[in-house]
This record gives C-alpha cells, sequence and structure tokens, in this order.
C-alpha cells in the first residue's frame, strides 16, 4: 500500500511544482502508477533503506534514489541489485532471554513477570539509543501496567468498546475498539526493543520476531485470546482489527483480515467498519 | 532478500491487488508534468514517509487518515511515534535506527559533503496505507509548504 501511496503522491507534488524521487518497495505497484522517478529495492517492507546501523549501505540507497533526480529524462524505475546486508534470512535468530513458561491460566501475572523481566533490557536499549517507539497508545512507560489492564480486560471477554476502570485516567490517544491495535502494538514494541537491545546482535528477521513473540510469549498469548474473541463475535466489523494485530502466517484459520458478510458490498462494508472502529459509530 | 515472491502469499496477493485497483483506476499519469530539477549540488531536499511517523503530542492518523504531519528536521529523535495501522511489516530495524526508515542523518551527512545542496527545515509524514488518490489535498498544502522554505525537491520513501 505504502509504495502505492508514494507514487500517487509523486504525481500530485509534481503538479505542483515539486520535483520527487522516491524508493519502491513493492515494484508492481510503481509499474501500475509509472511515478516520475523510483528506487526499486529488494528489502523487507518496513526497511526501505535496508538495514539499520549501517551508515555506508543507507547512503548508497540513498544516492542510487537521488541520483535519479540528474540521470532520469523520462518516468522511470530503476532496479538496485544489493542486497541488504543484515545476514539475514528466517530461522537465524534466538532471543538470548528465557521467559518463564507462560502459564495456561493468570495471563495477567505472566505478562507482568515477563515485562519485569525485560524491563532492564527495555532501559537499556531506549538509553543508548536515544529514543524509544513505546508510546503510540498515549501511555508513558509508566503506565504499562495500565496497558497490560485493559489489554487483559479485552482478552478476558470485557469487550472492546469499554476501558476497564483499571485502565481509565490514561490520556489515550485513540477511541475504542481501534484502541486495543495500539495497545498491544505499544507492548510489542516493548518487548521487540527489549529483546534486540544488545547491540553486537543483528536484530531479527520479521518473521523470527512474530514467531518467537507468538509461540514464547503471554503477550502471544494475549493477541490470539484477542483473536479468537474477535473471530467468535458475531460483528464483522472487528475483524479488521484482527488483521491489525496478527501478521499474515500466523493466524491459523487462515488469512488475518476478514472480509464483507455475504452479499454487502466490499466498500459500504469498508466505510461502516472505518467509522465503527474510529468510533463514531456502535 | 526480499521480493514479492517472498512475502506471504496473502501479503503478496493484497499487493498485487493494489497495483491491479491502481491499473483499473486509468490515472492520467502523463498529465503530470515533467520536471527537470537544479542539479544535485543547488537542491533543497524534503522527505515524505509513508511510515505513519509523528510527534508524541500530535493526534496520531486515524483509520483512513488522508492528512499529513509535519517532522521538524531538528526534531528530538525520541519525539517521534507511529501510528502505521498495519502490522504486516518489519520494525525491529526501524526501532534500532531511524535512518532505516527516515534518513535524517544521512541526508545531512550528503549535505555536509555538498553532495546536495540542503535539507529542508521540515519533513512529512502521511500513513501510507490511505488509499492513495485522496492524498491530492494534503499534497497540495505539502508543495506549498515547501515552496515556502525554498525547498523545490522532495524524496519519497514507503515502508
Amino acid at each position: 500500500m505504502c509504495t502505492a501511496a508514494v507514487g500517487v503522491l509523486s504525481h500530485f507534488l509534481q503538479r505542483h511544482g515539486i520535483a520527487t524521487t522516491s524508493i519502491s518497495l513493492i515494484r508492481e505497484q510503481s509499474e501500475a502508477v509509472h511515478p516520475p522517478r523510483a528506487l526499486w529495492v529488494p528489502f523487507p517492507l518496513g526497511r526501505p533503506l535496508g538495514v539499520a546501523d549501517n551508515p555506508e549501505f543507507q547512503t548508497d540507497v540513498l544516492r542510487s534514489a537521488l541520483g535519479l533526480l540528474e540521470s532520469a529524462t523520462k518516468p522511470t524505475i530503476v532496479d538496485y541489485t544489493r542486497e541488504a546486508p543484515d545476514g539475514g534470512g528466517d530461522g537465524l535468530w534466538a532471543c538470548a532471554i528465557e521467559l518463564p513458561t507462560p502459564e495456561v491460566s493468570e495471563l495477567e501475572a505472566s505478562l507482568r513477570a515477563e515485562i519485569d523481566l525485560l524491563m532492564p533490557r527495555y532501559l537499556e536499549a531506549r538509553r543508548r539509543r536515544g529514543r524509544s517507539t513505546f508510546g503510540m497508545s498515549g501511555a508513558k512507560l509508566e503506565q504499562i501496567d495500565q496497558l497490560v489492564s485493559y489489554a487483559v480486560a479485552v482478552a478476558e471477554g470485557g469487550g472492546f468498546d469499554q476501558i476497564p476502570a483499571s485502565a481509565t485516567g490514561r490520556d489515550w490517544t485513540h477511541p475504542t475498539p481501534m484502541l486495543i491495535r495500539f495497545v498491544v502494538e505499544d507492548l510489542r514494541a516493548f518487548y521487540q526493543e527489549s529483546v534486540t537491545s544488545d547491540a553486537d546482535a543483528g536484530p531479527p528477521s520479521q518473521h523470527d520476531m512474530h514467531a518467537w513473540i507468538f509461540r514464547e510469549t503471554a503477550l502471544g498469548r494475549l493477541i490470539m485470546q484477542i483473536a479468537q474473541l474477535i473471530t467468535d463475535d458475531d460483528d464483522p466489523r472487528l475483524l479488521f482489527i484482527r488483521g491489525l494485530l496478527i501478521p499474515e502466517g500466523f493466524w491459523e484459520g487462515g488469512p488475518t483480515f476478514g472480509g464483507p458478510p455475504p452479499g454487502e458490498d466490499p466498500r459500504e462494508f469498508l466505510i461502516r467498519s472505518r467509522r465503527y472502529l474510529q468510533g463514531q459509530e456502535a | 532478500m526480499v521480493r514479492l515472491s517472498d512475502l506471504h502469499p496473502e501479503e503478496a496477493e493484497h499487493m498485487l491487488q493494489r497495483a491491479e485497483q491502481l491499473r483499473r483506476r486509468q490515472f492520467d499519469h502523463d498529465a503530470t508534468p515533467w520536471i527537470t530539477p537544479r542539479p544535485l549540488t543547488e537542491s533543497k531536499i524534503a522527505l515524505i514517509t509513508t511510515a505513519a511517523l509523528h510527534r508524541r503530542d500530535d493526534p496520531p492518523f486515524r483509520f483512513a487518515d488522508s492528512g499529513y504531519r509535519i517532522i521538524p528536521d531538528d526534531i528530538d529523535r525520541n519525539d517521534l511515534v507511529q501510528s502505521h495501522i498495519s502490522v504486516n511489516f518489519d520494525r525491529t530495524h526501524y526501532q534500532r535506527d531511524l535512518n532505516v526508515v527516515l534518513p535524517l542523518d544521512r541526508m545531512h551527512e550528503l549535505a555536509d559533503a555538498g553532495e546536495i545542496g540542503g535539507v529542508s527545515p521540515m519533513h512529512f509524514s502521511i500513513l501510507g496505507a490511505t488509499e492513495a488518490f485522496l492524498l491530492e489535498p494534503s499534497a497540495a498544502e505539502m508543495a506549498q509548504r515547501m515552496r515556502d522554505l525554498g525547498v523545490d525537491t522532495a524524496l519519497l520513501i514507503p515502508v
């Protein structure tokens, strides 16, 4: 989707007098919109410059994209041929932290135990990087207990449209039911930043990261429990949220996103789902 | 190495469907004027990311948001959060190093080395999952802001 947006936006900007060049992650989408200048790169989604902590490689990608401003004389898509030097591939990464085995019951206690264990690594990573991506729900780190309370309340059947008393008073930045997606994403960011805190170890592939979360952590169990409630719910609009919680390939029942009920126009379904997810419609 | 064939089949199919929708739309790309930019050494360049990055105090991007957010060039990196809705892209590299998504440091290195004319004091962020054709009003606004700042060139970066 993002490459499509880049292609179309390039046209709009040039129509308003701004010269554009761009990076493309999905060549087929660029080919469909003929952006003025695009450098297609063979990197995973989410990594347009290729790899973290490698200025030389990032600069080479950047020079190649900017170079099209001087070399192209008509709409052009050029392939960048170097692979990202991340030592990559799936199945290579192993988490250096052994978490307590999540109990079958006591989801909340298991989550809190994991967070306690991960906290020193999270703080270490944040200090060294000078930044953290935690906080998209509006919560501050010291409010992580409220995140857990809210997520567990949802996972245990408290409903998608209510914030339990134990989690009220926070400055949440999203309406329910969409809030659950960003609460989970904050917890996921906390876990991911914690277990990649070792500066000398390369980050895991996206697949390995997700596989660890879903197979080895109480957070993964929490997400699956929420997804199961969504699946069991009669409201098809909620299925969007399942698709925003679980990446493709990790929901055993098939595609993570749902679709319109039989007979409903997909566009109408999208519009009413969007209103519901934004908290504008019950 | 990740190409379309390396994505999960559901995700790859989704990406191809999107490409097909774009084709069917019959967007008149020939109507876009070709711009011959100034030499790079004289170009002042802004970055536009589709990663839905924004300041912690900014309202987050909503589902299907067609707006944009401003990222000051000198932003405190810890002031950036991301409200992109998709879970189907890598975040671990971005969590380690902002430059893999928004290469602010790399741009300044190129400017300091004289390879580009300068870096815009303002960059822009959108939610790339939004239907692309809804972005025209935001594009017009961003272009106006760039021109006001003497910025003539943009590098657009997806996630």
